[in-house]
């Protein structure tokens, strides 16, 4: 039974701007829905935007600005901590000057095949999950763009969201995935470069398909839409209770990155069912294991006209200026979410029953699989991953080189030494977050 | 692209998956009618960053060169192989005479990073055909700037015979054609610009001794 966090009201055809034209509300899968009027999402209002202008503390101020990561391969992936913005490519794509609709327009009479020219041309560009979204107002940005860093203005900006959705009809949805052994060690350096290096090289795929989509002749605008919305009305996933979209093949280790906003001739997908919404009613691992409690145990509620798990981002958000010396990206609830797994064989029987489960008997379903799922995989992730000198079975402020036969002369480490064990440390403990984060209980 | 049966794979049979797309000789043939709609024209103009202060804790040569390979496959490279440049050796330089030997000697090695070219990028100017450009572009940034943000200087040297140094680097061998065949993909490569840089590495090869 879904909570309703504001005043409900009777469903309307008129939008923001008082026009009767809004189409009806689409269907998202059974993981989201849409019951009431939704007011389109001021993109200033957003958690990045927001603490850029300091409303969010003194403290997420000035980790957000003020501070250059200790991690040589963070200071040139992740956003904000580096010491020179020239090293950070998104940077660059986002600053670059936006190329013009070529005036010579490809015909296309079957739009089905250019459906699936697009998405081979963003896999061949290196895309691990490409769907199409039939645009809906309600998918939309209120006025300015999104963008984090550099412009990303068009002609069409004063466009209400019901005509920008008439005019450009479809939303194409492209993104990467992160890599699923380095993740394991989230809430750590490497579970930073498995989610940042995935997230620069998916902001270059989509900046090369827009250029492409303008090269055939068409429009292509950025910053225009939600990406949770489009990622599951085209069927890219489901929202799960951690409030990430879950795709059935890397569960929640998919970047939801700005899709493109197009008028090309294409066939939109359709939302999945994956019985994401069955698991997430049972499994819980995620409100569990989330250092914050920003994750709900309870039912979903009605936000904004729709239904759905509503995480607490700003409890999410306020913790990361206490962890900067040791990660920049939580990453615990896509971490231990029972769908991100490898992409392997088993994986794909797990999936498969849950899709071709019947609806009334996915909970006893869900119930055997989570159960194998915490005696095979853990509750919790602590296993030791290391990758090129990065070691998480080092405790958090300790220094050494665990790399074998390395003689070189450490300032400060000294020589490489054998850690013995298999268990990786990730700052910080659940308990240790009670200093900043207010629990209900 | 090879045809893949589970994890074997057979190489000979190449499955052309494209044929039956209308647009697909489009977007591997026309050129871009504007460079801004090309990723590879902005990243190959970006300029580079600085070196950060303080140099980072490395290991040996040789774990310092396992770990930029490693970083270079995890960036997308298929092959990587480092190079010591030939400072007193024109005939194996990879830049222009007129450079002198200087810049080798400011910038001891190459680090040389090959992708794979479905398409070969001199003979398909298409987006789609510049792919592997666009791939190589993605691998030398980043990894040129992780280089100095480990406080050693690196620079990205778009205008150097890469696939001479790739062969000195043991990924391949020139042929009559003068393009690099290497062994597990054959001449369907592409070599990305070569990241010049003094950080302390171990050559590969016949690059040990040029």
């Amino acid at each position: 039974m879904a909570v309703t966090l504001q005043k409900p009201a009777e469903q309307s055809t008129e939008n923001t701007n008082g026009q009767a034209n809004i189409p009806p509300p689409p269907y998202l899968g059974r993981s989201v829905r849409i019951v009431g009027p939704v007011v389109n999402v001021d993109m200033n209002q957003s958690p990045h935007p927001k603490n850029q202008r300091g409303e969010l503390g003194k403290p997420l101020f000035n980790w957000y600005h003020n501070t250059v990561s200790k991690d040589p391969l963070t200071r040139v992936s992740a956003p904000n901590h580096f010491a020179d913005r020239r090293h950070f490519l998104s940077t660059i794509i986002n600053q670059a000057t936006k190329g013009k609709v070529n005036p010579r327009k490809i015909e296309v009479p079957d739009a089905a095949a250019m459906s699936r020219h697009i998405k081979a041309v963003a896999h061949y560009m290196g895309a691990d999950v490409v769907a199409i979204a039939q645009a809906h107002p309600s998918f939309l940005y209120a006025g300015s763009r999104y963008v984090q860093d550099g412009t990303a203005e068009d002609a069409y900006q004063e466009t209400s969201p019901a005509d920008l959705v008439k005019k450009f009809p479809y939303i194409i949805v492209a993104t990467t995935a992160w890599d699923y052994n380095k993740l394991q060690a989230h809430r750590h350096l490497i579970g930073d470069a498995a989610y940042h290096i995935s997230q620069i090289k998916g902001n270059m795929i989509l900046k090369a398909l827009e250029g492409y989509i303008k090269e055939l002749g068409y429009t292509a605008l950025r910053g225009v839409c939600t990406p949770q919305a489009a990622g599951v009305a085209s069927g890219v996933g489901e929202l799960g209770r951690n409030g990430l979209v879950i795709n059935k093949t890397y569960g929640a280790r998919i970047h939801m990155p700005d899709p493109i906003l197009t008028d090309l001739p294409l066939v939109a997908d359709q939302p999945v069912d994956n019985a994401v919404e069955d698991f997430c009613k049972i499994c819980r691992k995620c409100a569990n294991t989330c250092p914050t409690n920003s994750i709900p145990f309870g039912d979903k509620v009605v936000h904004n006209g729709i239904e759905k798990y509503k995480i607490n981002w700003l409890t999410c958000y306020k913790l990361r200026p206490y962890v900067h010396d040791y990660w920049g990206s939580c990453l615990t609830c896509a971490t231990v979410c029972p769908f991100t797994k490898p992409n392997v064989w088993w994986h794909s029987l797990a999936t498969w029953s849950l899709r071709t489960c019947p609806i009334p008997a996915r909970p006893a379903l869900v119930h055997a699989l989570k159960w194998i799922d915490d005696r095979f995989w853990g509750v919790a992730r602590n296993n030791r991953v290391r990758w090129l000198g990065y070691d998480s079975g080092i405790k958090p402020g300790d220094q050494a080189c665990t790399v074998a036969g390395c003689n070189a002369s450490h300032e400060g480490k000294g020589p490489a030494k054998e850690v013995a064990g298999n268990v990786g440390y990730y700052a910080p403990l659940k308990e240790n977050t009670n200093r900043f984060v207010k629990r209900d209980a | 692209m090879t045809l893949r049966l589970g994890p074997f794979k057979l190489p000979g049979l190449r499955r052309d998956s494209h044929k039956d797309d209308p647009y697909w000789d489009f977007f591997i043939n026309t050129p871009a009618a504007d460079l801004d709609n090309t990723v590879t024209e902005l990243i190959r103009n970006a300029p580079p960053g600085n070196v950060f202060p303080t140099k980072a804790d490395i290991h040996t040569p040789e774990i310092t060169s396992s770990h930029v390979k490693g970083m270079a496959h995890y960036f997308g490279a298929d092959l990587v192989g480092i190079v010591k440049l030939p400072a007193h050796n024109p005939s194996l330089s990879p830049l222009p005479p007129a450079a002198g030997g200087k810049i080798e000697e400011e910038y001891p090695f190459g680090v040389v990073c090959v992708v794979r070219a479905e398409y070969d990028p001199r003979t398909a100017p298409g987006i789609g055909g510049q792919v592997p450009v666009q791939n190589g572009l993605f691998i030398t940034f980043v990894l040129s700037a992780w280089i100095r943000e480990l406080g050693f200087r690196a620079k990205v040297a778009a205008e150097t015979n890469g696939e001479k140094l790739a062969a000195v680097a043991g990924l391949g061998e020139i042929n009559g054609a003068g393009r690099l065949v290497t062994l597990r993909y054959g001449a369907d490569v592409h070599v990305a610009d070569i990241i010049l840089t003094d950080l302390p590495l171990a050559p590969d090869g016949s690059a040990r001794e040029p």
